[in-house]
């Protein structure tokens, strides 16, 4: 009887959570397909042999693959670093550590050609430009310091969910040096965390489209999403918007080949069905001067990476023309007061009232299919919410709006529902990684000593995965805030966000006002951002329930 | 083993998560009368179109003007989508050139009417199915290190050996452009065979390559005159030039949407724009009117302007495109 209900329970959650899948990913691509089919099926053989299509392809995939390659690695390392009581300052680099990822990805872009670039900041000032920033190996370095962030906070999720504190001890203890506990013990139990970084960088990568638009396309470098964005440039002629819409379907098929077996074939095999009370990351207190490396290590990084682009971004700002040169006499606050205005601060409540919405439904959506996944009938769903990560936003809008404009077209719900379906592996991806330490038993012996559901789990399974919750919602949140594709296409009245309020403002071709915005939209980031990883770093540190709090939670409800 | 209470605390949470994900449906921002409003999509930019719509509405009491402004490209897109899904949601459109709204008017999405006021836009500026609001000039921007060229041919003398040129893969204008230069006998598309030979460098928009000029990257470029007088005017060390044979027009055509040609109001807008005082609001906000007469943005006493010829463009983009991809890749 028992089994029978829980069956009953588990059809239900796979048909509910099948459903919301349905609506949002596979009715939207059906859509997508359907159009390519039956207006353009007799010109695709042309559309895949058109001049130019294989490189960018090849360009594409090479991207994908070498950006995934280098920043796995080293956020995966920045994590491992930052787990030595000896760095410097370390509970600041665990902040600092994030904030390639607070900055929008066309403002990083642009900022590195203001640093870089010929008669940038660095050639100014120093006579040292790096004339190779506008081409491909620009495009790799910019997306690389873009996505070990992310690559970071996986690992460091990994290590604070599922780390076995005592195996590292009793592996030391019994005479392992560093090196093995660390490749025997610590990345064995990292890998579904470094796995999930992998499929989520790599994805991230195919799609990318801001980088390899301002700073490829200029050295005729071209990608697959620039490609789809020069045919819906000229696309008022139908044969281009089908033939982007053609492209996008291929850039799916690309990264599914990748992403599909390794959901399928490496997921169950990553994961450890060991569960263990949550005890927190081990810190390390080794000797030497290691931890001065390591700290080293990551201010070279976010120096170069963040800090010199960012400093060139404010000195374009406060410059009132391109060519000024951004000495003190001529500094200006004009950009700033060309771009704060009544609209700018009426669209930032919109953007956060859409973040907060699209971060929390997310994390419940994450979790979701992260829990059906480990089911037989769930299985797919972890690739099937991949598929419209990788579509490029504009299509992923077009999508959208072909499959639900009829009766949401132009509000707030429709940019919501882009934003649910585009970023759901953003969600999953990390609470999937961290899941297999969610105790089930110690919940069911919750639920049997007379605590409420809603107790049960907020006092029992909550604790464990918080981090992979809190990072989750927090990725969520910044990258819905930041977003300027799709909401540039689906808003309508009363309905637009800041982003594209930037995006008009940058459509005036004017640096300095783009700069200006680009810099306040990075503040705007920074100040939801610190409370998030403050509750993160709370919830990580490991502390014991006061036995009558125990108590109470078991009986309460 | 998971007992049933397990179970109903899964499908409690799956029934909360459903009502959470299904709540924001019911909360639509795009409510209200539709009696006296209109839908404009347009790619004209902010600092032009925001003016002309508060004025409007302010000499039409009552009208509501509601705004989509996007880049050509998320245009081209969003009217795609609503072809697909019920039908175009514009009553009027306000393209940025004459090749994307040909494209709507062939698929019989807009046109039919024009105003009685557009009779007074000169003849290369409208169709049967739009009229010209606005012109964009492509002309010459240099760097003051460099010097000034006289005529279009110079980009391709000695004297420059870095010149920057807009993709006309993205931005129409510089398609029209090089439309413009592929019909012309003295140019031909060897004109961009010859600036690529001495070095000129294909950046995406005419905005970039004002910037790569006055930053001293590029000497010389090909850009819209609005982006060029900006920039100068803010103080970047460049120079504008108006070459011979003249500045190339590119002109941005209203029209009003097949499913809205009975709307009064969309008809009164149209009309507003293109008559006298509509160009007169649009000219102060920054950009090139087409009725003769009316003073807009600064031109050059005697500048010579040119116009390609958008039919033959229209028909041949696609050969177009590919002669210039082979010279300058993308």
């Amino acid at each position: 009887m028992q089994s029978r209900v829980a069956g009953l329970g588990q059809r239900f959650g796979v048909l509910a959570v099948g459903g919301i899948v349905g609506l949002l990913v596979v009715l939207p691509v059906l859509r997508l397909g359907y159009v390519v089919w039956t207006e353009g099926a007799a010109s695709l053989d042309e559309v895949i042999a058109q001049g130019g299509l294989g490189r960018a392809v090849l360009n594409t995939v090479l991207l994908a693959g070498s950006v995934t390659v280098v920043a796995v690695p080293l956020g995966t390392l920045a994590a491992l670093g930052l787990r030595r009581a000896d760095v410097p300052a370390r509970r600041w680099w665990r902040f600092a550590m994030l904030l390639p990822v607070l900055v929008p990805q066309f403002v990083l872009g642009y900022s590195w050609t203001q640093a870089y670039g010929r008669a940038g900041f660095t050639d100014v000032a120093l006579g040292l430009p790096w004339p190779s920033v506008l081409g491909p190996w620009g495009v790799w370095a910019v997306l690389v310091v873009n996505t070990v962030p992310l690559a970071y906070l996986f690992a460091a999720i990994g290590l604070a969910t599922r780390a076995e504190p005592n195996l590292e001890r009793a592996a030391r203890a019994s005479g392992a040096r560093p090196v093995s506990v660390l490749l025997d013990v610590t990345l064995p139990l990292l890998r579904p965390s470094i796995a999930a970084a992998s499929v989520l960088t790599f994805a991230l990568t195919m799609e990318s489209f801001a980088i390899p638009q301002v700073m490829g396309t200029p050295a005729g470098f071209t990608t697959v999403t620039t490609t789809i964005y020069r045919d819906l440039s000229l696309g008022s002629d139908p044969r281009s918007f089908v033939e982007a819409l053609a492209l996008s379907l291929l850039l799916v098929a690309l990264t599914l080949l990748v992403v599909v077996p390794a959901d399928l074939w490496l997921g169950p095999r990553l994961r450890v069905t060991r569960v263990a009370d949550p005890e927190g990351a081990l810190t390390l207190n080794p000797r030497g001067q290691g931890g001065r490396w390591v700290a080293a290590g990551l201010g070279t990084y976010l120096f170069l990476g963040v800090v010199v682009p960012l400093v060139a971004l404010l000195a374009a700002s406060v410059t009132p023309a391109v060519g000024v040169s951004p000495s003190p006499r001529n500094w200006t606050l004009d950009n700033f007061r060309f771009v704060v205005n009544s609209r700018s601060i009426d669209a930032l409540g919109r953007s956060m009232t859409l973040a907060l919405m699209a971060a929390t439904l997310l994390t419940v959506l994450g979790g979701c299919v992260a829990v059906l996944e480990r089911r037989r009938a769930g299985r797919a769903m972890s690739s099937l919410v991949t598929i419209t990560l990788v579509l490029p936003g504009s299509t992923l809008a077009v999508a959208m709006l072909i499959t639900y404009g009829r009766w949401l077209g132009g509000t707030l719900t429709l940019i919501l529902l882009a934003y649910l379906a585009k970023l759901w592996a953003f969600a999953h991806r990390p609470i999937s990684g961290a899941l297999d330490r969610f105790p089930p038993e110690q919940l069911q012996a919750a639920r049997a000593s007379g605590a409420g559901p809603l107790t049960a789990v907020r006092t029992v399974a909550l604790r464990p995965l918080a981090p992979a919750l809190l990072g989750a919602w927090l990725i969520c949140f910044v990258t819905a805030l930041h977003e300027v594709t799709m909401s540039s296409l689906l808003y309508g009245p009363g309905s637009d966000t800041l982003a594209v309020v930037a995006l008009n403002t940058q459509e005036l071709g004017r640096i300095g006002p783009t700069a200006a915005l680009s810099l306040l939209l990075t503040l705007v980031m920074l100040a939801p951002a610190v409370p998030a990883w403050l509750a993160i770093r709370w919830l990580r540190t490991p502390r014991r329930l006061h036995p009558r709090r125990v108590r109470g939670a078991i009986h309460v409800g | 083993m998971r007992g049933p209470r397990a179970s109903r605390t899964r499908a409690a949470l799956f029934t909360s998560l459903m009502t959470l994900t299904l709540l924001p449906l019911g909360c639509g921002s795009d409510s209200g009368s539709d009696a006296e409003s209109l839908t404009l999509y347009t790619c004209v930019s902010d600092e032009t179109i925001q003016p002309v719509i508060t004025k409007f509405e302010a000499d039409h009491p009552g009208t509501e003007i509601k705004l989509f402004r996007a880049p050509t490209g998320d245009l081209n897109a969003r009217v795609a989508g609503d072809e697909r899904s019920g039908g175009l949601r514009a009553d009027v459109i306000w393209a940025c050139d004459p090749l994307t709204m040909q494209g709507y008017a062939d698929r019989d999405l807009v046109g039919g009417w024009t105003p009685s006021a557009g009779a007074n836009i000169p003849d290369h500026y409208r169709t049967d199915d739009y009229v010209g609001a606005a012109v964009l000039y492509m002309v010459a921007v240099h760097h003051e290190d460099a010097p000034a060229p006289r005529s279009w041919s110079d980009l391709t003398g000695p004297d420059y050996d870095s010149v920057a040129v807009p993709d006309p893969n993205v931005a129409a204008s510089a398609l029209g452009a090089l439309g413009y230069f592929a019909q012309e006998p003295d140019y031909g598309i060897g004109f961009y065979s010859t600036l690529k030979e001495q070095g000129a460098k294909q950046v995406s928009t005419p905005d970039d390559v004002t910037a790569g000029v006055a930053q001293g990257l590029y000497q010389a470029g090909i850009t819209i005159a609005n982006s060029a007088y900006l920039a100068k005017d803010a103080g970047s060390p460049i120079g504008v030039v108006w070459p011979e044979p003249g500045a190339i027009a590119i002109y941005g055509p209203i029209a009003i949407a097949k499913e809205s040609s009975d709307s009064t109001v969309a008809r009164d807008f149209v009309s507003y724009v293109v008559s006298e005082p509509g160009q007169q609001v649009l000219a102060k906000a920054g950009s090139y009117p087409t009725l003769p007469g009316v003073k807009g943005p600064e031109i050059p006493q005697g500048a010579p302007v040119v116009y390609p010829n958008w039919s033959q463009v229209t028909a041949n983009k696609d050969a177009l495109l590919d002669e210039y991809q082979q010279i300058f890749g993308g």
